[in-house]
């Protein structure tokens, strides 16, 4: 509709409503003078004027503040709520968010949980439901969750309770179809907390996936008894035929049940026993058995619909071979009338050990052993028994596993297989506390760390390893693809205060294991296992260590794990180089650095990306200079013999004109010397190298910086430096491109060059804008435009984007360089010139190379020569 | 948590007044920190069951956050628009997320979030609300503001006769007709017919 149009009608509209009903008829025939579209328009909106009297007059602040209320709930990692540090969230349901807390005063895990406010309000009902949650959790059941503390800060009530190493059955559902004992064991155990929970009088009300968590060893735990009591209906409301939508009430500020897991005399709003609680674990069972819901519909209303009135299907005809009994259990806990349903979860119990029992003997039967043993318990008496039993198992098992460790270390020294190459992946974190992800990320790190100081042992980068995180793992292909003998997995579990590692050394010619071996140690001594593991896994390399060598190995990075994972985070989006990594790489260095002000490592990351961003003119080339030989040095007065610290002087000194080659090659070469694996000391060798013309040194640098980090961005980007200063350029194009595989372009200048010279210009042009519209007003993708545009003779819209630059480069001339490597490329050679020597004295011409082709016009001219000499480029 | 001084929130207030869209982007979550606090504190002196249904909220916001010495009336006008929508924004946000819950469960399990403050059909009435009034705004800003202050900030007619400059039988005609509109809107389905 045109605007114009839509203004006659709102007048026509607003003159009508004036006029008495009655009379509008008339008006409209004058007003509307045949327009019978408009006519009809204006009529249909006085039916809505009508129609909405009501209609959005009751204003919906309430709500707004009921939802921002609502939301004040949540808290932040790091927030502290009494005694109760917040650690990380674990999960969000209608009943509250839930937390990762440490107990600053007792000093262990625990599980926080927020009430919403709207189920704190009523202080009677509040105090029902922890009467009835503290009576559940005084049964001392090990099915049953165990609450620590009921408490309120201000206007927050919160409960506390030990803390599961699980996962929700929900979640475990999703993930995998459940095998038929597993379910069964779960059920079973369900069961038995509902069985000392009815007998204490405790009703549950809301049994369902998710209130249903695993735990890492096999026990199932039962949370939130008591706590439906708090969402449930007043209970005046006990009719008998009372509509359905008494619970299930659409409209503002209705609050809705767990339809899906309710039972039928609970969806009527009826009161509700013990049986009820068996509906709902019959509702689970099926869903644990058949993978669907026994009662499906689109909408809430659906649902409660066909579990009122519907039969769900038989387990037969959802699953293959199911046990009658099953099917007549399942079909008796989901009996629409109470009274035909089992009496007591203690029958129900009875019937599923039954069941259980039959289809073990049966599988054991059939000579297929089930991965787990049922946890069958029976009375409180035989669970303890049967705990005993389990742990003397366990016990017996380790004993086993030590011994044969033993001798296979003693017969099976792998003799004549060398192994001079390694990766170290990051561990699996198995545990459901997302913390242990920096362990995890951590151990290896550090190991791999240990590993690059020893010489004759080549160990991949962990910018390299890293993207084979959180895969899965074939060492066979992992060894293709980075060219290494073994490869080193670990998977990181933990049970409460306890850490355990498992380690697995694979051959990656034939996936056979080369070596195993399980750590337990406490969350505290994590440095300790570190060391241990990296010294172990040294051994077992074969490697003879010196005493100076093991000296190393015990060598700690810093006390402080989350200072290491802040490193370790910086470090990989260093290896990207756009600008935005570059910053978060910083940042990351200086959260490292709070944590740990004497963490060497984090400065050399910090200088690194100075360096870095000095050098792309993101930030003023002589400030990049100056900061990062600060980090530099800062690092190297914490600790002389980090490689990194080497490495990143001397690249300040390689990297920034005027050059200062010798020393910096020393740098280099002495970080080199401390770290022989350390990829990009070799990188900034070659690059050094390359700065000086000494290409065929260069490029053999290159590629062992590619060959101990072959998945690095950048070292890939160095690669094609010196095919490019040799001229080859379809090469260097080639390479270029397996470059841009691995992460975002145009992060270097040379690149542009090589695309000048293969003329593939209108292709990078097009890929240059597309590049732009993320990182806008990054200099370095102007510059390329620029650049093409000067190749392609397009003159005027080249000195576009030079007076652009200017803008960007301001007094202090950053991008002075690029100006006169644009003017050149429009072949004019007094400007060109006139800008370098410009930046030079501007400490602007960071990152010159001479050999580049792009110098070609002006290579002759006297001038160049000696703006050479003043570099400090040898001619 | 710090609590950002009336000067610094006033200051803010009158910057995005005069044009500056940075300003605004500072100055929300200063003013969302304070409807949360006051909206918790309502909701524990509400009965249960009761919901506020007037401007007390953002009023009291206001006050608490404005230095009244330094801000002429019409700048409450801002201050209450700037409430008003927030109010919508964190209303719809909630909204949509409980449509996509639903949507979310797929056939064979319809995912209900107990802890949902807005139930499906109110929800899927915001969303279609929202809608409406984002059309009715293309064409007509004014209705879109008294509508936002009214419904959303639970402003009175008079009260936004005050904050917008207007006479309040503007305000009732204007109302009255933007009702009239996006009843129409909603229940036809059309928003952008000739």
């Amino acid at each position: 509709m045109r605007p114009e149009r839509w203004q006659q009608i709102d007048q026509l509209l607003e003159v009508a409503l004036d006029h008495p009903p009655a009379e509008r008829d008339a008006f409209l025939t004058k007003a509307c003078a045949g327009d019978e579209t408009l006519r009809r328009k204006v009529e249909s909106l006085l039916r809505s004027d009508e129609a909405a009297q009501s209609f959005i007059e009751a204003p919906a602040v309430g709500l707004a503040a009921e939802v921002i209320a609502e939301r004040q709930a949540r808290l932040r990692t790091g927030q502290q709520l009494g005694h109760y540090q917040i650690l990380s969230k674990l999960g969000a349901g209608g009943m509250g968010e839930v937390y990762l807390a440490q107990d600053t005063r007792l000093g262990r895990k625990v599980a926080l949980k927020i009430l919403p406010t709207r189920f704190t309000q009523d202080a009677e009902r509040l105090r029902r439901f922890e009467q009835e949650a503290r009576a559940a959790s005084a049964l001392n059941h090990p099915n049953i969750l165990t609450i620590h503390e009921i408490g309120q800060v201000d206007a927050t009530h919160y409960i506390v309770t030990e803390f599961i190493d699980g996962q929700p059955l929900r979640q475990r559902m999703n993930d995998v179809r459940l095998r038929l004992s597993e379910a069964l064991d779960v059920a079973v155990q369900v069961a038995s907390a509902l069985a000392a929970a009815h007998e204490a009088g405790i009703v549950h009300r809301d049994i369902k996936p998710e209130n249903i968590m695993l735990r890492r060893d096999g026990y199932v735990k039962v949370l939130d008894f008591g706590l439906a009591k708090l969402s449930e209906a007043p209970p005046e409301i006990i009719d008998m035929h009372a509509p359905i939508a008494a619970k299930v009430t659409t409209g503002f500020g209705a609050v809705m049940g767990t339809a899906p897991y309710m039972s039928p005399e609970q969806a009527r709003g009826q009161s509700v026993d013990a049986r009820s609680d068996i509906f709902s674990l019959g509702i689970v069972l099926y869903e644990m058995i058949t993978g669907r819901a026994p009662f499906e519909g689109e909408s809430s209303s659906d649902v409660i619909a066909a579990l009122l009135a519907k039969e769900p299907l038989p387990l037969a005809e959802c699953l293959a071979e199911v046990p009658r009994e099953l099917e007549q259990l399942v079909a008796k806990t989901l009996c629409k009338d109470r009274e035909k349903r089992y009496q007591s979860v203690n029958d129900l119990l009875v019937n599923l050990k039954a069941v259980n029992q039959d289809l073990e003997a049966r599988t054991n039967g059939r000579g297929v052993i089930s991965g787990e043993v049922a946890a069958v318990h029976r009375t409180s008496a035989e669970y303890l028994l049967n705990e005993i039993q389990h742990h003397k198992r366990a016990v017996f098992l380790a004993l086993a596993i030590l011994v044969i460790a033993s001798v296979t270390l003693v017969y099976f020294e792998w003799p004549g297989k060398a192994i001079d190459s390694v990766a170290v992946l990051p561990f699996v974190n198995a545990s459901a506390d997302p913390n242990l992800e920096y362990l995890a990320d951590g151990i290896p790190e550090s190991i791999s760390n240990s590993l690059s100081q020893l010489p004759h042992l080549k160990v991949m980068s962990r910018n390299s390893v890293f993207s084979f995180k959180g895969r899965n793992i074939n060492a066979k292909e992992i060894g293709q693809k980075l060219g290494v003998r073994a490869v080193l997995t670990g998977t990181v579990t933990q049970q409460g205060e306890n850490l355990m590692i498992s380690l697995e050394l694979v051959d990656t010619r034939d996936n056979s294991e080369l070596w195993g071996q399980q750590y337990n140690r406490r969350l505290a001594d994590v440095f300790a296992v570190q060391e241990e593991i990296a010294k172990e896994v040294s051994d077992k390399l074969r490697l003879k260590l010196t005493g100076a060598e093991t000296q190393q190995l015990a060598k700690r990075p810093t006390e402080n794990l989350k200072a290491f994972q802040y490193y370790v985070q910086g470090r990989a989006y260093a290896h990207r180089r756009t600008r935005e990594d570059l910053l978060r790489a910083i940042s990351y260095c200086e959260q490292a650095i709070k944590e740990d002000p004497n963490f060497a490592l984090a400065y050399t990351g910090l200088s690194d990306a100075y360096s870095n961003l000095g050098v792309r003119g993101y930030i003023e080339p002589r400030e990049g200079r100056r900061k990062s030989e600060e980090a530099a040095r800062q690092a190297l007065a914490l600790d002389e013999g980090v490689a990194e610290a080497h490495a990143a002087l001397g690249l300040v000194y390689t990297h920034y004109a005027p050059f200062n080659f010798s020393l910096g090659d020393r740098e280099l070469r002495r970080a080199i010397e401390l770290s022989p694996s350390l990829a990009m000391a070799h990188q900034y060798l070659a690059t050094s190298l390359a700065r000086q013309g000494r290409l065929e040194e260069s490029l053999e640098e290159t590629l062992k910086a590619r060959e101990l980090d072959p998945l690095s961005p950048i070292i890939a980007r160095t690669v094609v430096l010196p095919y490019y200063l040799k001229r080859d350029y379809a090469r260097a194009l080639e390479l270029l491109r397996q470059a841009d595989q691995l992460g975002p372009p145009f992060t270097t200048l040379l690149e542009f060059g090589v695309y000048v010279k293969n003329g593939t210009l209108d292709e990078t042009l097009g890929r240059l804008e597309k590049a732009k519209l993320e990182r806008k007003d990054d200099p370095l993708l102007i510059y390329g435009i620029g650049i093409i545009y000067a190749a392609q003779g397009k003159r005027a819209e080249a000195l576009q984007i030079i007076k652009q630059l200017e803008q960007m480069s301001g007094s202090s001339l950053i991008q002075a360089q690029w100006i006169a490597r644009i003017y050149a490329g429009l072949n004019d050679r007094e400007q060109a010139l006139t800008w370098l020597e410009r930046g030079l004295d501007a400490g602007a011409n960071a990152g010159f190379v001479k050999d580049e082709p792009v110098w070609d016009p002006i290579r002759n001219d006297p001038r160049f020569t000696n703006l050479l000499v003043r570099m400090g480029i040898a001619t | 948590m710090m609590t950002p001084s009336s000067q610094e929130v006033t200051e803010l207030l009158l910057a995005w007044r005069d044009g500056n869209e940075a300003a605004l982007e500072k100055l929300l979550p200063l003013v969302y920190d304070e409807l949360h606090r006051l909206a918790a504190r309502y909701m524990r002196r509400e009965s249960p069951g009761h919901t506020l249904q007037t401007s007390a909220l953002v009023n009291e916001a206001f006050i608490r956050l404005i230095d009244q010495q330094q801000v002429h009336w019409q700048n409450r006008a801002h201050f209450f628009g700037i409430a008003a929508q927030l109010m919508r924004r964190i209303l719809l946000d909630h909204a949509r997320g409980q449509a996509r819950a639903k949507r979310g469960g797929g056939l064979h399990r319809v995912s209900f979030d107990e802890g949902a403050i807005v139930s499906e059909q109110c929800a899927a009435e915001l969303i279609a609300l929202d809608d409406a009034l984002n059309a009715l705004a293309a064409f007509d800003s004014r209705k879109r503001r008294i509508v936002e202050l009214r419904f959303f900030g639970g402003l009175s007619n008079e009260e936004v006769a005050e904050v917008m400059g207007m006479s309040l039988r503007t305000v009732e005609r204007e109302w009255r007709k933007a009702k009239a509109w996006l009843h129409h809107a909603i229940s036809e389905g059309e928003t952008d017919e000739a």
